[in-house]
């Protein structure tokens, strides 16, 4: 197992178990995936709108990320918003999703800007810029991040893709209100 | 595990022999870190890399194979496993002209394509999609991959699925199968890719001991 601390943040303890031959972070399994995995199965949230397809994939990143950040502020006894802002930002780095800078936070609302982008740069690298948004996974992980720093339930959040790199714009931007 | 299992007498069985040192790489390349970069992002294999919880793409697989309905489900069944077969053929051909590739598997390849394909579900398992072992192959033809641990598994924690649901497993095996037989690698996706295709034959999460890929021609 290697630990790893990330500036003053976030500490990853990786291990590889050969007899699963399975990777894992702070005791969660991980997998590698790339661009085109992550884009595609973006698409497939797009287009599902029988069944909201786009709700559906950011609630599933809600309900992950909540589970992993509250689970880590637990264990490492992170008690204050502001550190938990900032583990919530070097995780969200750590997986390859992007640069976000949560620039406010309050119980009921918030704002946040992503400066790079997984879902974005590889949509835009795999088929062009788009006019929607297409970061449903980043709108569940701000979600779920919020009810974690703020210790409130799943759902307690809805957020708002108000600008994004997709589209052209330098910088993607996020709407926090609690509903 | 060992890759001569196949019957002595079958056709195929040469094609099981390899070079290739699977323990050798999986013990170097399951230590190989993943570390993104100051935009938080993993440009790596010429893609960008994420490190996901995998409960997070299985969440997503489950909920949505789930709530199609019936008359949908192998469509969107067919949606994920096209995600993953594409992955696996860009990334995977990122993978086998790596830096990392040509230091550790490569000088263990002494017969392209089959060697190469030994090596990749070897790279598959360091790096945590499957336990998995090429167990057929009849080159240009057929290949059958028998995964003896997966995540995509641990959609079921009780019972029996009736669906095989390893959907990324199964169209990696595809287009391992593309990079190795489906000619010359185009990055567009537009001539090599979907060459192959992969059924799950059976499958941990429907009760077998393991699950089993059979990949034929598209």
């Amino acid at each position: 197992m290697t630990t790893m601390r990330l500036s003053d943040g976030l500490v990853l303890k990786r291990n590889y178990d050969p007899r699963s031959s399975r990777q894992s972070i702070n005791g969660e399994q991980y997998v590698l995936h790339c661009h085109h995995f992550a884009t595609l199965y973006t698409q497939l949230a797009d287009d599902c709108g029988m069944l909201d397809g786009k709700k559906l994939m950011a609630e599933v990143a809600e309900d992950t990320f909540c589970d992993i950040l509250r689970d880590y502020y637990a264990e490492h006894q992170v008690t204050g918003i502001p550190e938990r802002v900032l583990v919530a930002e070097e995780y969200y780095a750590a997986m390859g999703l992007g640069l976000m800078k949560i620039r406010c936070a309050g119980p009921e609302t918030g704002e946040v800007e992503l400066l790079a982008s997984h879902i974005d740069q590889g949509w835009v690298k795999k088929w062009g810029q788009r006019e929607e948004p297409v970061n449903f996974v980043t709108g569940g992980f701000v979600a779920g991040a919020f009810s974690a720093i703020f210790d409130r339930a799943p759902r307690t959040y809805e957020v708002r893709e108000t600008r994004s790199i997709v589209a052209g714009a330098d910088t993607s931007k996020f709407e926090v209100s609690a509903s | 595990m060992a890759v001569n299992r196949a019957v002595e007498t079958a056709p195929y069985v040469s094609a099981l022999y390899t070079t290739v040192d699977r323990k050798k790489i999986i013990d170097a390349l399951s230590k190989l870190e993943v570390i993104n970069n100051d935009e938080g992002l993993i440009p790596a294999f010429n893609v960008f890399v994420n490190q996901m919880p995998a409960r997070f793409w299985t969440s997503f697989s489950e909920r949505l194979t789930r709530k199609v309905g019936p008359d949908l489900v192998e469509a969107a069944e067919w949606l994920l496993v096209n995600a993953a077969q594409e992955c696996g053929y860009h990334t995977g051909h990122g993978i086998i002209t790596s830096d990392e590739w040509n230091a550790i598997v490569a000088p263990m390849v002494t017969r392209v394509p089959e060697d190469v394909l030994h090596g990749a579900f070897a790279v598959f398992t360091a790096w945590g999609w499957a336990k998995s072992e090429v167990v057929e192959l009849i080159p240009n033809e057929r290949m059958v991959v028998h995964a003896y641990d997966y995540y995509e598994a641990d959609v079921v924690r009780y019972g029996e699925r009736s669906r095989p649901a390893a959907f990324m497993v199964r169209g990696v095996c595809a287009a391992f199968m593309d990079l190795a037989y489906g000619g010359p690698y185009d990055p567009t996706g537009q001539t090599g890719l979907r060459t192959f295709k992969c059924v799950q034959t059976k499958g941990i999460e429907c009760g077998d001991e393991y699950g089993e890929f059979v990949v034929t021609r598209a």
